[in-house]
Formats: C-alpha cells, sequence, structure tokens
C-alpha cells in the first residue's frame, strides 16, 4: 500500500463520512471510516505507519470537529500503532482475520475515545455499552465490504479477462 | 534491538504530545491556529464539492425520473411550511416582546433579526454528532458566536474563526454548548446545555421550588447575548428534584438535527442585544 493511496483513502473517508454518511442514514449511523483506512493501513504498512497515519488522520478529525485538538489523534495514533503490533505478531491474512481486528481495534478505539472525554468531562454517554458495540460491528461491516471490494474485485477482474484471453486462443487455434 | 528502542521512544513522543497539546487547550480553552483554519477552509471546499455533486445526482435522479411535479409542489409547500415556522416563531416573539412594551407603555420600534440563509455542506468528522459545516462565512456576514436558527427553533452556534465561504456551527445538544433559557409558561429563567444522550437536551440552575411540568416548552431567553429571546429551545420530557438546590430536568429539542438542511444565521449583533432589551 503506497503513501499516496493512505492519503486518498484518508481524504474519501473524510469527505464520506462528512457528507454522505448524513445523506444515507440521517446522520444517526455510528460508523467511523478515518478509523477502517487507519486499522487496515496498519495491518499492511506496519505499527510505525499505522502510528503516523493515526495521528494525521486524528488530528484533522478533531480540526474539523471543532472540539479539542488531540483527542482523536492520541486514540487513533495508539490504536494503529497495537493494530500494527498485531498484524505483524499473528497471521491475518484473511478477510474474516481483518474484520476480527477490526472489530477489536473499534471496541478499543471508542472506549478509549470516550474514557478521555469522560476523564475531560467533554462526553459521557449513559448508553455507551450499546454504543460502543453498534459502532464497532458497523465498522467492521464497512470494513467488510470495504476489503472485498478492495481485494476481491481485481481477482474477478483479472480470472474474467484470463479466460476471456484462454478463449481468444482456442478460437484462434480451432480456426 | 536499537530499532524496537526507538520505536518504544517514537510512541512515547507522540503520546506525551497529544497529551500536551490536550492540556494545553484543556487550561486555555480551544484556540483555532491558521493552520486549522487553513485545514478546515480547504475541507469545506471539497465538502462543498461533493455536496453540489451529491446534489445534482439525487436532483437529476428524483426531479426526472421520480414524479418530477410532486416534487416540485413538495419542495414549494416544504419551503412555505418552514417561512410559516418561522414567521410564527417571530410573531410569537414579538407578541410577547409587546406585552412587556405594552406594561411599560413604552412603544420603541421593534428591531428585526438580519438573517442569511445557509445550507448545510458538511456534518461531524466523528460518528459523535455534534458540529456542522455551512456554506456561509465571513463574505456573507458571519461572524464568530453568530446564533443559527431553523424555522423550529434554534440550532447553536457559530463556533472558531469563521472560513471565508464556510462556517463550523456548534449544535446546541453538545454537551459543551449551552443557551439562556426560560419556560415560556412561567418566565422562570435557566441555561439549556446538551444532553448525556444523542439529541437530548438538559436544563440547569432551576431551583427545587419552580413550578415545572412535563410538557412545558422552553424558549431563549436572550440573556446570554448569542441568541436572540423567545425562539423555540425544546419541551420538558422529565422533571424531579436534583441532589443539590436544581431540579433535574430533561428536555426533547423541538428540532431533529441530524435532518436539517438548511438554517439561517443571525448577522446583526447589534439588534440582538437591542431585541433582547426590548424584550424584558
Amino acid at each position: 500500500m503506497r503513501t499516496w493511496v493512505i492519503v486518498l483513502g484518508l481524504a474519501v473517508a473524510l469527505l464520506v463520512q462528512t457528507v454522505m454518511i448524513r445523506v444515507v442514514a440521517d446522520g444517526t449511523a455510528p460508523i467511523d471510516l478515518v478509523l477502517v483506512v487507519v486499522v487496515f493501513t496498519a495491518l499492511f504498512r506496519g505499527r510505525v505507519v499505522g502510528l503516523w497515519t493515526g495521528t494525521v488522520s486524528g488530528i484533522l478529525q478533531d480540526v474539523l470537529s471543532g472540539g479539542i485538538v488531540g483527542i482523536s489523534g492520541l486514540t487513533k495514533s495508539v490504536t494503529g500503532f497495537l493494530v500494527g503490533i498485531v498484524g505483524s505478531e499473528l497471521v491475518v491474512s484473511t478477510i474474516w482475520h481483518r474484520v476480527v481486528v477490526l472489530l477489536a481495534a473499534s471496541v478499543f478505539h471508542t472506549l478509549f475515545f470516550l474514557g478521555v472525554h469522560s476523564l475531560l468531562g467533554t462526553m459521557m454517554l449513559t448508553s455507551a455499552i450499546s454504543f460502543v458495540l453498534v459502532q464497532a460491528v458497523s465498522n467492521a461491516s464497512v470494513g467488510m465490504i470495504a476489503a472485498a471490494l478492495v481485494w476481491i474485485v481485481p481477482k474477478v477482474v483479472r480470472r474474467v479477462r484470463h479466460r476471456r484471453t484462454l478463449l481468444v486462443r482456442r478460437n484462434w487455434i480451432m480456426g | 534491538m536499537a530499532q524496537r528502542q526507538r520505536i518504544v521512544y517514537l510512541v512515547l513522543a507522540v503520546v506525551l504530545g497529544h497529551v500536551i497539546l490536550i492540556s494545553a487547550q484543556v487550561n486555555a480553552g480551544p484556540r483555532t491556529s491558521v493552520l486549522e483554519s487553513f485545514t478546515f477552509g480547504l475541507f469545506a471546499e471539497m465538502q462543498r464539492a461533493l455536496t453540489s455533486a451529491r446534489d445534482s445526482v439525487v436532483g437529476v435522479w428524483s426531479g426526472y425520473v421520480q414524479l418530477r411535479d410532486l416534487r416540485a409542489e413538495n419542495e414549494m409547500l416544504t419551503g412555505a411550511v418552514a417561512d410559516l415556522e418561522y414567521q410564527l416563531q417571530e410573531q410569537r416573539a414579538l407578541a410577547r416582546r409587546s406585552v412587556g412594551l405594552q406594561k411599560l407603555l413604552d412603544f420603541r420600534q421593534v428591531v428585526e433579526l438580519a438573517t442569511v440563509s445557509a445550507r448545510v455542506i458538511a456534518g461531524d468528522a466523528t460518528p459523535y454528532f455534534r458540529t456542522l459545516t455551512i456554506d456561509r462565512g465571513t463574505g456573507d456576514g458571519v461572524y464568530a458566536d453568530a446564533a443559527v436558527l431553523a424555522p423550529k427553533g434554534v440550532v447553536g452556534r457559530v463556533v472558531g474563526t469563521p472560513g471565508r465561504r464556510a462556517s463550523r456551527v456548534q449544535l446546541l445538544i453538545d454537551r459543551n454548548a449551552a443557551a439562556g433559557a426560560r419556560f415560556e409558561r412561567t418566565r422562570t429563567t435557566g441555561v439549556v446545555m446538551g444532553g448525556d444522550d444523542e439529541n437530548s437536551l438538559r436544563m440547569e440552575y432551576v431551583s427545587n421550588f419552580s413550578d415545572v411540568h412535563v410538557g412545558d416548552r422552553i424558549v431563549t431567553s436572550g440573556t446570554d447575548g448569542i441568541y436572540p429571546s423567545g425562539f423555540n429551545i425544546g419541551t420538558v420530557t422529565h422533571v424531579q428534584p436534583g441532589s443539590g438546590l436544581y431540579l433535574d430536568i430533561r428536555l426533547d429539542p423541538m428540532l431533529e438535527f441530524s435532518t436539517l438542511e438548511e438554517v439561517l444565521i443571525v448577522v446583526s449583533d447589534g439588534a440582538i442585544a437591542t431585541m433582547n432589551r426590548e424584550g424584558e
């Protein structure tokens, strides 16, 4: 995964998060697309890139939200770093493994985020557990779809092209 | 080994940097830096473009493929209803002010609020829905702390330094937002703040001895110097004696914040003070 792909992914995630989710789900969907990008980046590029991606994306989210700058930066950088360690120490090669990591990372990130906000007294959710779980499942679902699109679609396209090439060759040989 | 040590130092430095950054803002309050303004302005332009593209696609789909005439009529009627609701609120506020003026036998000229309409171009960048981005900025007369209203009630205020063509609005349901408020029935005053749950409000500093019922309507009092008086905030859904001197009051906001598309921004700072003085 090249650096420009990560930057593009973050920009798209932020734009979709702020503009499209309001329309698709009336602004109520607890999805964090930026976290999905951070987790996948950390899985593919390791803990240091995960750390930096988390820092940059978190600070951008804070700046755009108008709250205290640094809270999302802190929580996302730590999450990115930990996911990077998991990615390097464990075998997470299939989509299902990655979705499980995303699910765990979402739970950790949301609890960490709400914890920091509770310490500062800036946000308190009375139904925090259900919120954490719903967000984790939403993130994992989006991650699964994104992973499927990114990794399965090119494979399918390659296979179709390969078959077509074989068919053309056979027709050419046959006559 | 040396590389592992370097990584540990890097993580510690990043965490420490964030903690220092957060601490500085908690102690001194959030300030808008040039970098923040630039980033916000840049993203606002991208959000504006994406919103326009999205609206175009939605417009083409629903305008030409679906029932075109019905949609146009619906839009016109929705706009008319929104206008009427806003006018009704203004009239109610005017009527309340008129009563006060009649009592004083001092009929002074009522200052009308100067407002500009704005379109919501983006929501919050985090899943914790608390801010909106609108397509009006300093170029349209928008200033920091300007009140933002909707036909059904108060939306919030402009926070941070507005960009030239975009501003960020802190919603009233944000836990850190507050507005001077009063009960329409008893005229008892208090402060409305964002609640703990999504889309909820709470009212603070209302004495345990006050006469408060479920269903009571809350409007702005104008005492905060930001919101003009008499605009709808919400209705009481829960009231019980608090642990201290004040009642524990929860409100249901008049607005559905997540579906807001158009808002009005008050751009005449001086007019609010005059209006509120006359309302008292």
